[in-house]
Order: C-alpha cells, then structure tokens, then sequence
C-alpha cells in the first residue's frame, strides 16, 4: 500500500504498479484533478483507493488498513502524521521515504532547505515511522548529488524520478531479507525545519552574499514564485537570476544597472543579474520591469 | 581476522569461472601479502535470481560479518543489492563484464564496479572499423549474446564514424541452430562489409569455425570486442581469417611485471590465467584499499568512496582508477588482432594502447540509450 501527497510519487507509483508490488494507494490532502486520477487508475488496476482530504479522516485510515491487509505501507510525502493506533497495525510495516537525508533535515519541505543551506548533496532517507514526524529509525540515506543550477522544481523532479528506483529496491529488500538493517537517529546530528515562512524566503541584502541569495532564489523557484525581497519600495519574487562576476560601488540591495538583466549590487562586492521576477502587475523579465519602472516614474 | 566475502557464480560454457574468480582473489591478497585475511564464499548461479543473489549478500553481510562484498554481477542486480549495501554501510566491488550498459549510472558511494568494459570495446572496436576504411557492416551475433547492450555500443560506434550497419545476423544458441549461412547471402548484396561481431564463450570457436568453413581463405575483416579476445577460448579456436582486429582488455603477452606475477601465480595453482581471474586478482588491491580506508575513515562511506577516486593502482593490464562520476574502474585498452599459431588455433597479438580511453568512456556513459533495454539479468556469460 501506498500512502502519498501528490505527484511527487507517481513515477514510485508507476513502477511499483508495473513491478506488481502495489494493492492500495491513500492520498492526503491533495488537489481534485490529482486525486481523480490516481482514483481512476487504480480502479483500472483494482487497487483500492482512499482520499484523506483532512486531518479527520485519519479515524478512517485503520479500518481502511485491516480491509486491505498489505504486507507494508510505503509513505511518499503524506501530509499528516499517522496515530498510534493506525501505526499499530504492525511494527515495521510502515516505511516512509522522506526526500532529505535524515536526522539533518527533519520537516516539510527539506528540498527547499537543502537548496537554501548550499548542501552539494541531498539524499532519499528511507525509516521506519513512529508516531513522530521524520524520527523512525533510518534504513537507509541514498545519496542524490545537487547541481548548481538546480531549482526547487528541478531538484523535486530528479528525486522524484530516483525515489521510483528506491521504493522498488526497498520493495525487494522486504521481500528477500531476512533481517532489515535499520539505526536509531542520532540526536545530536538532528534539526526539525518547520515549513517556510516569509522570514526563510526573504532576501536580507545586508546580510546574504550573492551566492547565498541565488541559491534562496532557485530554492524558491517554482513552489514560492521566487524568493520575496523588496526593490524601489515594492515588493517584488525574484524568480530567476544568475551571478554576475561584476564588482561595484553601490548600496547593498540597490539596482546598479539594467541591461537585459536587473544587476543588483550584494554586501560581498558581487552583483547579481535577476533574469525574471514577479510584481503585483505579473510575471516579466528585467526588460519588461525596466519598462514599468520608466511608465510609472517617467 | 579480517573477512571478505565474494558472491560467486557458475556458468555452463565457462565451467571454471567460480574457480577463476576465487582463484584470483585469493592468489591476489597473496600476492599482496595479506593471505591472512579470509574469503567467504556464497553461490549465486547464474547471477539473475533475485532472491538467491539478496539472500547471499545478506548472509555475507549480517551472519559473516565480512568487511567488503565483490559480486560477479550486473548494474541491475547491483541496483538490487543498493539498499541493503547502504542500510549496513558497507561496500560491494561489482566484478563487471561491462556488456551491458545501464539505462543511468546512479552513484552511490556504497557501489564501485570494476570493469571489463566490453560494451566500451565494442564501441572502440566499430570506430576503428570504420577509421580503417570500412563504410558497411554486418553486426554479427548469438541468440545469448545479443541480448545485452554491446550491440547499441557496437552499431553506435559504427555509425557515429560514419558507417552504415547494413545487415543484422543473430543465431542460434544450440549447436543446430548456430549457422552463419544467411552470411553468404549478406555479403553477396554487401561485399565490401566489415563484420562487427560480438560472441562470448564456445561461441567465438563457433563462430570461427562457421567463418572459417564458409569464407575459406576470404580474410573477410572481423572486429570484435574484450570478450572476442578472451584467451582461454581462442586457444582452442581454429583461426578463421587474416583479418580479424579489435579491443581487447587484456593478454597473457603483455609485458610487465605485473602481468607476469599474476599468470606466474595463476599458472602455478593449475590453472589458466584468464579474464575472470584477472579481474578478482585485480579487487584484492580494490578490496584491501576498502579495508585500509573503512579503518582511516572510521567506517565513513562517503569518506571511502572519495578516497576510492583517488586511488589507482599497477595491474597486470596497466594502471587503473576510478571515474568518479560513475564509480567505474577505467583501465587500459589495447588495440589488438587475431594471428595463428602453430596448430592452426588462435592466438592475441597485442598492437597498440588504444588512446583516451577516458574520454571515450564518459561519451557512453553519457549516450543517450533511445529506450534500448536489455532484459538479459544473469551476470555475462553465466548461462
């Protein structure tokens, strides 16, 4: 049985599907046209399908769990935390695959952390699940290498793609082992990142060098619509930007020149150039914010 | 007392190659002085089943206790044995024929593969073809052989040089069903076509006895990968043809001190040094690298495997390391031909090292496969 939260887990769901591995797929909170389709095909597939739209309709999730007796349940970004008494159908038997390594990045959304804190690597960390958040004990952490350029919705590609590899692998290894070798978390190494607020995704000029803001930007792209700062007394996303590799003389946090590019001046003497950013009046390139800037203080 | 585990498998056309490879390993860490540290065994057949291959690493990993597992396998089984290799934080030394190419080539630092790199050859060995002058090919195979992805390699390399693979010839596997027959028809509508040919095993001594008995005395140009070149089996192979050329990974007439401490040690168990034998002779440096480092690093597996890409080594083929991209093993290639001896049999003639090896490796590791698959997922010639 899977539990998911989105499409996040379709290519798992897919492979797992065609390996013959799955009897159920639950879905959390998730959007209408998502959960109609994952409906639909498992119907077609006679899988059985259940919605948990809330919080509340956990109290069904047992019942559901003992009608269709699975050997195991594997969670792929399921959005609620599951009780004591649904994870008592059977110790061992729920394995969640959380897409960060574990215990660093407990929490909702380690992808954009990763992204945030400049890590090179990420991972896959396959746990058993106790009754808290990311704290089961740690199968395994698969290693996943980050490139420079990766956004939030690249990098959620990528492991959404391995995570099928590592939920089928996972599916094998609890059908041959015998023993599955698993290791408490180490405390000591262990941080909760509560899902991101404005304060996370802002942009500080006076604080933030230039390669830190350009990985907050690509952190935030597209889930945020870029990272929020504030330029001309606006508020503004940046969406998309690059360093530039240009020193200047300017006011951290100003514009220093506008080619095709915004060129905004960093605390650490760099520049960076912002491709795409977003205003209250829509989504445009450096070109088009230039434009509105001449229409509006001409 | 330190313990390595090795999963072994058997083959029907290779009878030797579970010796072999033990052999090797054992002659090997007895070469290198550490015939103290202990082998563990465990049967794998024929490398596809699943279960049995699971079950066996697990047994050398959680009953042995061993501190590194070298596996005779292939990408898809290694896939298979990640997670367990990642949950007990140990490494697994694949022993790779390298006839298959993987749809990706996931790292995990838990994973290096040690290659024969015969998809690679097969590559290196239709671009030569074509360098040579050859415009058409045929690519000629079995029925076993076919089924992995040297032959994407093979008529990719043909084609990227400019050549045209004009026909496709894959036989049978059973001796009434292997012919090389349809050739005659081929090479009438082809004549100037070189033959891209890829068998392992008895069939190379097949195949030459089907070009031979065919094409008496043509020299109809052949060229053919690592396993083409496998010594053990040319031996006993009638020679075919003045005009048979390719890679080939290795040869007992290399000259090196390397190379003559291993067939020397090999030689004196018995037995014959070969391709399996080499490449297990080749882990124990692999292997007792792991060991030192599991101690240097204090069992860190990210911390090994970035030890591991800086390690190279002298084998009996030449200098190896590793590519850290895809924790593969790149060693030497040679540019080789096939003459004959005395008895009429074949023998290797070493020619030339093949250049940028390197570079050649990472342009197939980054090639598109155009959704080819393999569905071959027994270790290469293991049937």
């Amino acid at each position: 049985m899977v539990l998911c939260g989105g499409k996040f887990a379709f290519p798992a769901l897919q492979l797992l599907a065609y390996e013959k591995f799955i009897c159920a797929i639950g879905i959390g909170k998730s959007n209408a046209s998502i959960v109609d389709a994952l409906e639909r095909e498992s119907e077609e597939n006679n899988f059985g399908f259940k919605s948990f739209p809330d919080k509340k309709s956990i109290i069904e999730m047992r019942a559901w769990i003992e009608t269709v007796q699975p050997d195991y349940i594997f969670c792929i970004s399921f959005p609620f935390l599951l009780p004591e008494n649904v994870l008592s159908y059977g110790k061992g038997k729920f394995i969640n695959f959380h897409p960060g390594p574990l215990p660093q990045y407990r929490g909702p959304m380690p992808i954009f952390e990763v992204l945030k804190n400049q890590e090179t690597q990420t991972a896959i960390c396959a746990h058993f699940m106790n009754s808290k958040f990311d704290q089961g004990n740690i199968i395994f952490n698969d290693p996943v290498a980050i490139q420079k350029t990766d956004t939030y919705g690249k990098l959620s590609i990528k492991l959404s793609e391995r995570l099928a590899h590592i939920t089928l692998n996972t599916a094998n290894m609890l059908q041959f082992a015998s023993h599955i070798p698993n290791q408490i978390q180490d405390e000591t190494l262990a941080y909760y990142y509560e899902k991101p607020e404005l304060a996370d995704t802002y942009i500080n000029w006076k604080h933030m060098t230039a390669d830190e803001i350009i990985s907050l930007i690509n952190a935030c792209n597209p889930w945020n619509n870029g990272a929020d700062t504030t330029l001309q007394e606006k508020r503004i996303k940046i969406i998309s930007a690059r360093l530039l590799n240009k020193p200047h003389n300017n006011q951290t946090g100003t514009i220093v020149s506008i080619t095709d590019t915004l060129n905004i001046a960093c605390k650490d003497n760099e520049q960076i150039a912002v491709e795409i950013l977003s205003t209250d009046a829509g989504i445009m390139t450096a070109s088009q914010f230039e434009e509105q800037i001449l229409t509006n203080f001409p | 007392m330190q313990t390595i585990g090795i999963l072994l498998p058997r083959s029907t056309y290779y009878q030797t190659i579970g010796f072999d490879l033990y052999e090797g390993l054992r002659s090997g860490l007895k070469h290198l002085g550490k015939s103290d540290i202990k082998i563990v065994t465990e049967n794998i057949g024929f490398g596809a089943d699943k279960q049995q291959c699971y079950r066996s690493a697990e047994k050398l990993l959680l009953e042995e206790n061993v501190s590194v597992v070298i596996a005779y396998i292939g990408h898809r089984m290694a896939q298979l044995l990640r997670p367990l290799f990642l949950a007990s934080n140990k490494i697994l030394i694949v022993l790779d024929a390298g006839a298959n190419l993987p749809g990706e080539w996931p790292v995990c630092p838990n994973i290096f593969y040690h290659s024969l790199h015969n998809s690679l050859g097969a590559a290196l060995a239709a671009k030569k073809a074509a360098s040579n002058g050859y415009t058409q090919a045929g690519m000629v195979t079995g029925y076993y052989d076919a089924g992995y992805l040297h032959t994407y390699s093979i008529s990719k390399g043909f084609e990227e040089t400019g050549g045209t693979i004009s026909f496709n010839h894959a036989t049978g596997y059973t001796t009434t069903e292997f012919t090389m027959e349809p050739l005659k028809n081929y090479l009438e509508q082809f004549p100037n076509s070189v033959l891209l040919s890829l068998f392992s095993g008895d069939f190379v001594q097949w195949y030459f006895e089907g070009i031979k008995n065919l094409f008496k005395e043509q020299n109809i140009p052949i060229y053919m990968p690592p396993f083409g070149f496998e010594e053990m089996m040319l031996s006993d192979a009638q020679f075919p043809s003045e005009n048979i050329k390719g890679i080939a990974a290795w040869s007992k007439k290399l000259e090196s001190k390397e190379n003559k401490a291993f067939i020397e040690t090999i030689s004196n168990t018995g037995k014959t040094p070969n391709l399996f034998s080499l490449l297990s002779w080749e882990s124990a440096s692999i292997a007792l690298k792991v060991i030192e480092l599991i101690d240097e690093c204090k069992n860190n597996v990210i911390q090994i495997a970035k030890d591991l890409h800086e390690f190279t080594f002298e084998s009996p083929r030449g200098k190896i390391y590793f590519d850290s991209k895809t924790n593969t093993s790149i060693p030497l290639l040679y540019n080789a031909s096939i003459i004959t001896n005395h008895e009429g049999k074949c023998e290797v003639q070493i020619e030339s090292v093949v250049n940028d090896v390197f570079e050649h490796f990472e342009k197939l590791s980054t090639q598109e496969l155009n959704n080819s698959t393999s569905a071959w997922h027994n270790s290469y010639t293991c049937i």
